[in-house]
């Protein structure tokens, strides 16, 4: 096997591997990538929660003396045409991203992670019908089943989350269940077995932990895909609707109509969602190099 | 000879020589490129209350008299006969009688005769057999009596009551007349007209294309061999295309002021007119929800709007302020600003009407520590949803805290009609500059389009009375009347008259946009192309 | 084989059964119906007009007979009529596969050609700086809206060649509509080409370490030979499967780009046949793309079967 034993060149650089620090740094020097897309996922956490700390605008205040405002100077991103702060509304719109893609992955995550246990642990017939419900959910590309879902439910924050969270949800099953399917067969699932454990108790205490390394690794790759996707929704007009300042939307109809006037209130929103997905995406193929060593790339 | 008339014989005489002049230079053929901005219901004039199928469907059709195509403004003078050759009203002025062209065709080949007009207007009153799926306008004809027929030539409308307006109803693009031997649901997919152009198709989301009708009776027109109208969803592709010369003409008020300047400026021959579309953004509360039961709290409201910094964010200062009725200098009966600004939250000082609204608001127990929480609900489309940002914002000084509520487009209409909001911003398109049009539709009680459901009888007297006054001051004092009462019961306050563009390349000739609304000027039977 | 062709075949057939189940009732979820758009875009308020025109489209059966009703249209090829247009459903479908097919097919083949080369020459020059400038270049093609990216690409033309490429007219020529197309076709074409380079790259890495490569080369075999000759062709497989989801992940892409570049496919049809609430359109229309996913899906797995290198290996 070609895989990386990251606890061996540990244990050769000599460090106190206990050490949380020492591991960090050993893993940020041997993924430099990763360790810059974790920085720019930090970046926009921080600015996220503490948005109000980085702008002095509101960032759904009009005002018509700075309508269209040009880049530099008191905004200094530029103004949208009602005259709001174009840095404010990405400021304020990382806190949409940040809620709806992780809200979206977490709940995707969640369910995923159930349905996969279960199917995967119990096998038989339960197995069977939600086999089934997943070859159906993902019979759809992704983008057409959120589609659908948004417009099921309406625009709003919390209906944008569940529209992106559900189609994440078979893609999850599905690796959790081949998952539990080997570990189903692990010596100490035998063990708890026989020392007369009960099967949900063995479920959740023994299979369910282990699956968390997969896990992580899904879900910091489904990160960047549903902050894409709640842009796609946003600018189709069925994401999160104003006056959330979502980047998605702020490059929609307004921003669009003005991109020869104004073009920098088409740059700089696209410039915040590739930014962050590009981060979690370098972040994501780091983490799957450390936790998945089989699949690096 | 007073001046007036001697200024009326000059502008007579140069009219006449502008008609014969460009007459020589006139090209025939070549084909229009049109924007169009989205997916038509149908294409059935008479069902729909869109310039998305007026637009395109008008040069379809002939009326019985249509607003001069010609002239930039819609008024009573400006009627000109179309199918009709000539009209008269009876002594007491309650039946309006058409003389009809004879020889005209539909573009079927089935001859036109009086029992077209009699069956287009049976539909609209609802008494023939076969019926519209929807009948928007149905309260524009709710005086007319019944549409007789004096051999195939001559059509008469039969009034309840003496109405003058009548006629310029008729001259709306949202007039055509419309084939008996052609049942109204295949009106809605291929309409057959006697106007200048055929219809040929349309395909969803692409195109609406007509052509030229070598049998038109007006002889030599139309000029151009065919209209394409191209339907491009997103404003941005919109914009950047008719720059980049793919398009002779934008869509119907497609360029907003602030897009101007960028269009002018990347494509600087080309011709754009601002017009007033005669489509008002408004305020509309429910005044069955508490607390805005309260007149005191919708009074504070329509205190608390600031007209002007609307007009400068959405329209650089040249949406225009004024009553439900557009106001001069294009509207006809626009009100003098001096009584305009007698009306509740149109003083010129809004800082004071903003105090004054505060001190009501206060007297009420709110302040801004205690706020009143407020979903303001609009729909979601920009045009909709800018205004209503701006709202919130401004309703922040008088301790209204307003959350947006973006309502899917399919619900808002059904949405406000069920009185399933407290605030709202609303957007209110006229199809006629006539308060027989606008006031009947959207103020009367019995109207289908009124959907606020705003209702007060002695409006409703008031609106009946000045569509039967035949004095035009006289009536326009009733008029200005009913802008204060609807204004004080604050039904719909009106934040602005929006103005926009439209373009066109400069070889465009021969087409006149109206100045005072966006339904009617679409006949395209004189356009031509220079090129 | 034939068993599991058959059972292959009956999942697929019960996965679109459940699929026209789920379209269904999702479809009835979504608020409001065509009468209360119409009525709506009329401005109007009126009950009994609306409630004759939903019994016209038989909108007012239980929900149980209106889907019997699809669906025995479906199995006879009736797909009933469009609500809007008023025309035959299958007549507004039809005409505008082929060009979403063409867009996907250009976007898929500008995918390949620039995501297997340079996955290629990223594996074989593992952690060189070539190498990491590729990934970084693919991660930004994963990252990039391609919406955003179409709509920097038509200001560009606009502005530096005053030529704006979208699709207004029936283009006059299949090159000239290739060339059309072309410009979307890249701009989805990006994220998926990033999607094939890196799998391209670590399927290389994988098969680059097995046993084989390293006897073909002891065996004295030039680099270039065993890079190509025996490491791809047996790293193809994986990228097969990506380009298999991928091209049913396209249709997702294609969304927002045939709005951008206003291109009359199938996948804006969707979206607007949603926003008017056209049953029999966005029905038919999203069996029609489950369809086409399922059969790719079974297509990747029968390559898989084909193609497996443990068969070809063995001897």
């Amino acid at each position: 096997m070609a895989t990386v034993d990251h606890q061996a060149e540990l244990n050769r650089a000599g460090a106190n591997i206990n050490s949380s620090w020492t591991r960090f740094t050993y893993y940020a020097r041997r993924y430099p990538l990763g360790a810059a897309g974790l920085l720019i996922v930090i970046a926009f956490v921080v600015i996220a929660i503490f948005a109000p700390l980085f702008t002095s605008f509101d960032p759904t205040s009009t005002n018509p003396r700075t309508s269209l405002a040009k880049p530099g100077g008191e905004h200094l991103l530029g103004a949208d045409f009602m005259g709001r702060d174009m840095w404010a509304r990405i400021v304020y719109g990382a806190r949409i991203s940040l809620i709806v893609g992780i809200g979206s992955t977490v709940v995707g995550c969640f369910f995923g992670v159930i349905i996969g246990l279960l199917s995967g642990y119990y096998g038989g017939w339960l197995d069977l019908i939600t086999q089934r419900f997943i070859d159906i959910m993902q019979a759809l590309p992704l983008l057409v089943m959120a589609l659908l879902m948004a417009a099921s439910l309406g625009p709003s924050l919390s209906n944008t989350i569940i529209a992106i969270s559900i189609p994440i949800v078979p893609h999850v099953a599905r690796v959790i269940r081949s998952n539990v399917l080997a570990l189903r067969e692990m010596p100490y699932v035998e063990a708890a077995k026989a020392v007369g454990m009960s099967e949900t108790k063995i479920a959740f205490r023994h299979v369910l932990p282990n699956t968390i390394a997969p896990l992580i690794v899904l879900g910091t790759a489904q990160l960047g895909s549903a902050i894409l996707t709640e842009a796609s929704l946003s600018f189709l007009g069925l994401g999160v609707p104003e006056p959330h300042p979502s980047w998605g939307r702020m490059l929609s109809e307004s921003a669009a109509e003005y991109v020869r006037t104004a073009p920098w209130l088409v740059i700089f929103p696209g410039l915040a969602i590739s930014l962050v997905v590009f981060g979690t995406n370098l972040l994501g193929d780091a983490v799957r190099d450390i936790l998945d060593p089989r699949q690096r790339s | 000879m007073t001046r007036r008339s001697t200024l009326a014989v000059a502008v007579a005489g140069l009219l006449a020589a502008g008609a014969v002049g460009p007459a020589f230079a006139q090209k025939s053929g070549g084909t229009f490129k049109v924007q169009h901005r989205d997916n038509p219901s149908s294409l059935s004039i008479h069902e729909e209350a869109t310039v998305s199928v007026n637009m395109p469907m008008m040069g379809v059709f002939n009326n019985l008299v249509i607003f001069d195509q010609q002239k930039p403004l819609m008024a009573p003078e400006s009627i000109v006969p179309d199918l009709a050759e000539s009209w008269s009203w009876d002594d007491k002025k309650t039946k309006l009688t058409f003389k009809l062209r004879q020889g005209v065709k539909w573009h079927d080949g089935k001859p036109f005769t009086a029992a077209d007009v009699k069956c287009t207007f049976d539909l609209l009153l609802g008494k023939s057999k076969d019926r519209l799926r929807k009948n928007p306008r149905a309260i524009w004809y709710h005086n007319v009596e019944d549409v007789t027929v004096n051999g195939d030539f001559e059509a008469s409308f039969v009034l309840k009551r003496s109405q003058p307006a009548l006629l310029s109803m008729l001259a709306s693009g949202y007039s055509p007349i419309y084939p008996c031997h052609v049942n109204a649901a295949t009106m809605r997919t291929k309409p057959i007209g006697t106007g200048p152009f055929k219809f040929v198709e349309f395909k969803g989301n692409e195109s609406i294309t007509i052509v030229k009708n070598p049998d038109y009776f007006k002889k030599g027109k139309p000029y151009v061999d065919r209209i394409e109208f191209k339907i491009i969803s997103s404003r941005s592709t919109r914009t950047l295309s008719f720059v980049a010369k793919e398009f002779d003409m934008t869509f119907s008020g497609d360029v907003t002021i602030p897009l101007l300047k960028d269009v002018k400026s990347q494509a600087p021959d080309a011709l754009c007119d601002v017009n007033a579309a005669y489509v008002s953004r408004n305020l509309i509360v429910n005044e069955k929800a508490p607390p805005f039961d309260n007149p005191q709290v919708r009074r504070a409201m329509a205190l608390a709007i600031d007209r002007d910094a609307f007009i400068t964010i959405l329209t650089e200062g040249q949406g225009q302020k004024g009553g439900a009725m557009l106001p001069g200098p294009e509207g006809q009966w626009g009100m003098p600003t001096e009584l305009m600004e007698k009306m509740t939250g149109y003083g010129p000082d809004v800082a004071k009407n903003q105090a004054e609204a505060r001190k009501i608001m206060s007297d009420l127990g709110y302040s801004a520590d205690k706020t009143l929480k407020v979903k303001v609900s609009t729909r979601d489309i920009a045009i909709y949803r800018d205004p209503a940002v701006i709202l919130i914002d401004q309703l922040k000084k008088i301790f209204i805290e307003g959350e947006l509520e973006v309502v899917d487009t399919s619900q808002w209409h059904a949405k406000v009609a069920r009185r399933d909001y407290a605030v709202g911003m609303n957007l209110t398109g006229v199809g006629a500059d006539d308060p027989d049009v606008n006031f009947v539709e959207n103020y009367s009680c019995k109207s289908e389009r009124n959907y606020t459901q705003y209702c007060n009888p002695e409006v409703d007297k008031l609106i009946e009375q000045q569509s039967s006054e035949a004095d035009l001051q006289k009536r326009k004092e009733l008029v200005w009347k009913i802008e204060h009462m609807i204004n004080e019961d604050v039904a719909r306050p009106i934040i602005y008259h929006d103005r926009s563009a439209t373009c066109r390349q400069p070889y465009v000739k021969n087409f006149v946009h109206h100045q005072n609304g966006i339904y009617s000027n679409w006949r395209f039977e004189d356009v031509w192309l220079d090129k | 084989m034939a068993a599991y062709l058959i059972r292959r075949f009956l999942l697929m057939i019960l996965t679109l059964f459940g699929m026209s189940i789920l379209i269904f009732v999702m479809l009835r979820l979504v608020p409001g119906n065509i009468s209360d758009i119409l009525f709506d875009a009329a401005g109007m308020v009126n009950p009994a007009d609306k409630a004759r025109l939903e019994a016209e489209l038989g909108l007012d059966q239980p929900i149980i007979v209106q889907y019997w009703s699809w669906i025995k249209g479906l199995l006879t090829g009736d797909l009933g009529y469009a609500y809007v247009s008023e025309k035959p459903a299958i007549d507004e479908i039809l005409p505008r596969i082929p060009v979403t097919a063409k867009l996907a097919g250009l976007a898929l083949f500008f995918s390949v050609v620039i995501g297997v080369p340079l996955g290629v020459i990223s594996a074989v020059k593992q952690d060189s700086a070539l190498d990491y400038v590729l990934r970084v270049v693919s991660l930004s093609g994963l990252s990039l809206p391609s919406f955003w990216l179409g709509l920097l690409i038509l200001m560009g033309f606009v502005h530096y060649f005053g030529w704006i490429p979208i699709y207004t007219d029936k283009p006059s020529s299949f090159w000239h509509e290739v060339g059309l197309l072309s410009i979307p076709a890249l701009a989805v074409g990006f994220r998926a080409s990033a999607l094939i380079m890196r799998l391209t790259r670590s399927s290389m890495l994988e098969v680059l370490r097995q046993d084989y490569i390293r006897t073909a080369r002891a065996k004295g075999a030039s680099n270039a030979s065993v890079n190509y000759n025996h490491a791809l062709r047996n790293a193809v497989l994986p990228v097969i499967t990506i380009i298999g989801i991928e091209a049913a992940f396209l249709i997702g892409g294609l969304i927002v780009t045939e709005t951008v570049f206003n291109i009359p496919g199938v996948a804006r049809f969707l979206v607007e046949a949603i926003r008017w609430r056209d049953y029999p359109i966005v029905q038919n229309l999203v069996m029609f793309i489950a369809v086409v996913t399922v059969v790719v899906n079974f297509l990747v797995d029968m390559a898989y079967v084909v193609l497996d290198p443990r068969i070809k290996y063995e001897d």
